[in-house]
């Protein structure tokens, strides 16, 4: 699935995500555990609160005083609300799931594997920009382009031809978003 | 507005609301009058919508290696057992 060249990134995540769940997996999965809740439910939630914390750090030093804290406290009240739903104490109000309400619809599903086969760079390269905020000089770096100007152009170039797709498979799919 | 990417840039620069204030306003002129604009405004929206689902489920799949990972491989057994341990007394 990563077959372009942001490997060192693609590990340093890695490393990011063994120690997390080192540090802070045990305390949910104590706590989902006496509530009589599955090692699959603490799984799921733990995993869910990893997107969340990471959209939360990613292109800026973490603010966070305490990241296991954090996750934890993520990760049992996503189990509250998914799996306890009597319990009193649903605080932290609706934090930012990340599960697309579309992403299940089939359509939407048939795109994505489009996407994922015809414009693999491109997704690549716009997810590199977009979600993991790398800075242009290393997109440029990685991707292999001579420089942050080509880079730039490269990232509009992508996002015009995913437009187009969007827009094309749409319009086919005709049941695709709305 | 030589190049197209020009324009894909300016898009970018309202939908994320990095655009100054008055090219905001001449964009909002702009799309009146230009169908194909706000065409391609709503088309960009839904790709950023795309990237992001895109990228999630990437970094999800990331991250279910890594769960493999420790609990498949025998230099974490340790850390794995005392997880399923807490499952276990039910």
């Amino acid at each position: 699935m990563h077959s372009i060249s942001n490997t060192d990134k693609l590990a340093q995540r890695q490393e990011l995500f063994i120690n997390l769940y080192k540090s802070a997996f045990p305390a949910v999965a104590k706590y989902v555990g006496r509530l009589g809740g599955s090692f699959d439910e603490a799984k799921d939630v733990f995993q869910d609160a990893l997107v969340v914390y990471y959209e939360k750090i990613v292109g800026q030093p973490s603010t966070l005083h305490n990241d296991t804290a954090y996750l934890v406290g993520i990760a049992k009240n996503l189990w509250l609300k998914r799996y306890h739903q009597s319990a009193q104490n649903i605080s932290l109000t609706d934090l930012d799931m990340p599960s697309d309400e579309q992403e299940e619809s089939p359509s939407n599903n048939r795109l994505m594997h489009f996407l994922n086969k015809a414009g693999q760079k491109c997704m690549e390269l716009l997810k590199s920009f977009y979600y993991d905020q790398l800075p242009l000089h290393e997109i440029a770096e990685e991707f292999g382009y001579s420089g942050v100007r080509s880079a730039t152009v490269q990232k509009y170039k992508c996002l015009e031809k995913v437009r187009e797709t969007i827009k094309e498979k749409a319009l086919a799919y005709g049941d695709f978003m709305e | 507005m030589a190049t197209s990417w020009n324009e894909t840039q300016q898009i970018e620069a309202v939908l994320l609301g990095t655009a100054q204030p008055g090219d905001a306003l001449l964009f909002e002129t702009k799309l009146m009058l230009d169908n194909e604009l706000a065409d391609k405004v709503m088309w960009q929206q839904k790709t950023y919508a795309m990237i992001k689902q895109y990228s999630r489920r990437q970094l999800r799949a990331e991250i279910e290696a890594v769960h493999q990972q420790l609990f498949t491989q025998p230099e974490h057994s340790s850390f794995s057992q005392k997880i399923r341990q807490l499952f276990s007394k039910r």
